[in-house]
Parts: structure tokens; sequence; C-alpha cells
């Protein structure tokens, strides 16, 4: 699979001007027109990532996520779901860089062989962060209204925390 | 939703940096005013009335420590380097202050015996320590959103070109054609044959294979295929929140490369879980999206009118 993935990238990015080539498309041309709209697109995506990441960034920082710790953890702890993931939890869908600090910190503190990071990397490996795809995609096509794409983000990202527990309590408990 | 997730994560970090710094304020953790006596050994022969460094001991605590001694005639001042084996409080004074230099404080001397080289000195004043973080971090991040998109372009260009090359030479045609079934099931309001289907298989392909660099682009390109169908364009519809659920709940062939980068080999042992959880999400998710279409019924008549026919309409 690993080698799949290293092939894939050069070979789409030759063999789409290739096969252009073969049906006579002026291959040059054709790529600078599409790829003109890059720019433009970078720029309509800022005020939405703007917002976003400015919100995140200040409940980061307001030590809130602490608050929510402590209060969550003994409901968890009830059901069975490992206290130390709370954090992994809370912030992969908020933000990309604090969950691999979370993840570099589990590492550390618990070693890479435990059932804890297992989870944790689990966890990372498989969900994602559900409101910078939201302000990038909708923020591209200047989407401001978003339905309910926020529900089913974070009910993906639900679905793939719990799972993660169960799963590798499953294949290495 | 959004508007409501978003404005809680303001108000609630405001909520709780105000309720951190008046605990602050009652509790002084960092004992404000506080004057610290230390002992200061200057070179020898050095004059005291002169700019020199020195080193100094605190009192109670093991070991010395470098400063800049700066004898102004009113009150001398010490530019103090921050060592991990200060105490405890200095470090903590030295990290939350105000200014940006973490590496140094700047003490105040009231008191001081030439003779002796003993002195009293007083350390920065530390308040409002969450209020002036969540401020910076509003504006840090604010700086970083734009670091982001502003990175984005060269990578979007990259891809819209050969999307572009793609769609002329008829090598997307070919592709759609090949993915109609699944992506007429996941996107029924699309029309058949539409390139959307096209470039949505592309983007989720290059999501499974964990590229990041070409499904961000990728899957952008999707948005705006499916944005022509859209009647209302500031609204989203039911295909473009399928797109998105269909993002964030990608299956995972491969690892993100942050994961192998920070757990190393034992990541192959989590391939196989984040296999498992990855389409158990993504069941899930789609399953949670078609509910939702059914709630929001509005769309689909609109939705089914191609672009050009809208327009004789």
């Amino acid at each position: 699979m690993r080698t799949i993935a290293a092939f894939i990238l050069p070979l789409i990015i030759v063999l789409i001007p290739l096969y252009g080539l073969l049906k006579r498309v002026a291959v040059y041309e054709v790529f600078v027109v599409g790829a003109k709209e890059g720019f433009s697109i970078a720029v309509r995506i800022i005020p939405y990532l703007v917002a976003i990441l400015f919100a995140i960034g200040m409940f980061r920082e307001s030590g809130a996520m602490e608050f929510f710790m402590m209060a969550l953890s003994p409901i968890l702890g009830l059901v069975g779901f490992p206290v130390e993931l709370v954090p992994m939890a809370i912030f992969r869908p908020l933000t990309g860089s604090g969950s691999v600090g979370v993840l570099a910190e589990m590492i550390a503190t618990y070693g890479e062989d435990s059932m804890i990071v297992k989870m944790a990397g689990t966890m990372f490996g498989s969900t994602e962060t559900t409101f910078y795809v939201i302000a990038v995609y909708f923020g591209a096509i200047g989407v401001r209204r978003v339905k309910y794409s926020v529900q089913t983000g974070l009910i993906a990202d639900l679905a793939g925390i719990i799972a993660s527990v169960i799963v590798v309590n499953l294949l290495f408990g | 939703m959004l508007n409501y997730i978003w404005a809680g994560l303001i108000i609630i970090s405001l909520i709780f940096a105000i309720s951190q710094d008046v605990m602050d304020l009652i509790q002084d953790p960092y004992q404000n005013g506080k004057e610290h006596k230390i002992q200061i050994n200057f070179p020898e022969n050095g004059d005291r009335g002169k700019r020199q460094n020195v080193r100094f001991s605190i009192q109670g605590h093991e070991g010395t420590f470098d400063a800049a001694w700066r004898p102004y005639v009113d009150n001398p001042e010490m530019i103090i380097t921050v060592d991990s084996d200060m105490p405890e409080l200095w470090l903590k004074i030295a990290q939350d202050k105000d200014s940006s230099n973490e590496d140094e404080l700047l003490a105040e001397v009231v008191s001081f015996d030439a003779a002796r080289g003993t002195a009293l000195i007083v350390l920065p004043e530390v308040y409002y320590v969450k209020l002036n973080a969540i401020a910076t971090a509003a504006f840090d991040m604010a700086e970083f959103a734009v670091t982001l998109a502003i990175g984005l372009i060269g990578i979007m260009a990259l891809w819209l070109g050969l999307m572009k090359i793609a769609e002329e030479s008829g090598l997307m045609h070919i592709l759609v054609k090949g993915v109609q079934p699944f992506m007429r099931f996941l996107f029924p309001n699309v029309p058949k044959g539409h390139p959307a289907h096209g470039v949505i298989s592309l983007n989720m392909a290059a999501n499974m294979l964990g590229l990041g660099n070409a499904a961000t682009p990728l899957g952008i390109k999707a948005m705006e295929e499916l944005q022509k169908l859209n009647p209302n364009k500031d609204k989203a519809t039911n295909a473009q929140c399928m797109l998105l659920t269909v993002n964030t709940a990608s299956i995972q062939l491969l690892p993100p490369a942050t994961l192998v980068a920070l757990i190393g080999t034992g990541v192959n042992e989590l391939m196989i879980s984040i296999l498992i959880v990855t389409f158990i999400s993504l069941v899930i998710g789609i399953t949670a999206a078609k509910v939702y279409e059914r709630f929001h019924p509005e769309d689909e008549h609109l939705e089914n009118i191609p672009e050009n026919q809208k327009i004789e309409a």
C-alpha cells in the first residue's frame, strides 16, 4: 500500500498531461487557465478560516478545556471510556496542530506501546478536524449557511472516537 | 448550528478567562509585589556604580544565577536570565508576564546593601494572564489562518491546472463513467455524467491514501462543481453536505504522515485499527447524512435543474 501511495502522485501528475497531449489538447495553455483560479480560491477562504481558527485559538487558551475534562471524566469513567483520552477527543475535531501536541504528550507520558496511546493514535488517524474542513471547503465556494454538515461531520467524528476505543480493545486488549 | 458553536467557543473562552483571572486576583499565585532577598556576587574589584554582569543566589534556594546589573541612580534594576533551576514562582512569573521575552525577568531593586552585596528585589507583577492569553491567541490564529490560506495557493493552482487538462482531454469523462453507480447513490441529486462525480472520486481516493496535499484542492474543486448546480449560492446543498461528510470521515488505507512521524514503526499495528474505525465512521457518517437529507427535501427538485436549463427557465 505504501508503494502504491508513493507512485500514485507522480503518476497522476505525469499521466494527465500525457493523456492530454495524446488527445491534442494545448496542455500548457489549458493548465494555466485552470491554475489561475488557485489564487482567488485561497483568498476567498481567508475570512472563513480566520473566523473558525481565532475562536478555536481563544477556546484553547482560556483553560475551558481543563474544566470540561474535569467535568466529563466521572461521566465517561462510568461508561468505560478512558479518561486520559478526553483531551484528544475534544481537541481532534477542533485543531490539527493542537491534537498533534496532545498525542505527542501522551506518547511521552504513557509510552508508545501502551493501550492508551494505541487508542489515541487510532483516534487521531481516524477522525478529521471537521471545523477546519468546513471552513476551507465551504469558504472556497462562499457558502455561509452550512446546513447540517456540522452535525454529520461531528457524528462521524464521535463514531470514530467511540469505535477507536472498542476496536483497539478488541484487537490488542 | 455553526453559529451557536462559534459564538459558544468565544463566549465560553471569555467566561473562563475572566473567572480564572478573578481567582488569581483573590489568591495571588504570583505573589505580586513580594520582595525577594538575594545575595549578589560582583566580579572582583567591580564598581557597583557601573553596568556589569553579576551572579546572584536567592535566599532559601540552591544555585546561583546570571543577571545584568543596571545601577540607575534612583532605583537600580537587574535583568535576570531565566534558568530552569530557579524557584517555581520565578519561572511561572517569567512565563506568564506581559512582555514577550520569556528568557528574561526585569527586577526592580528596592534596597541594596553595597558592603554585603545583599539586595531586596521585586519581580514583575502579573495580572490578567488568561485575558491577555485569549486576546493574543485570537490575533495569532487570525494571522495563522492567512498563512494557511496563502500556503494553499500553489498546490491549489497545480491541481486545478491538472483537472482542467483532465476535463479538456476527456479523461474526466472516462472516470465519471467508471464511478457512476457509487456516486449516484451518494449524490442522487447530481445529474448523471456530471464532472462533479469524477472530481469527487479523485478527492475520495486521495483521502483514502492519506494524500492531504491532493485531497484538499480536489475537495475544493469538487465543491465548486457542486456549487454550479446550487440554486441558492449562499446555502449548502445536500450533495455538498454529503461531500463534506465523506471528507471528514474518509476511510484511511494509509495513516497520515504526522502519525507515522510521532509513533514510528508502531504505526503498522495501528493501520488495521484505523482501517476498521474509519470504515465504521464512514458508514455512520453517510447514514447520518442520508437521514438528514430526508428532513431537507426542499432542495431536491431545484438541484436537478442543470445550469443551462435554469437560464432558459
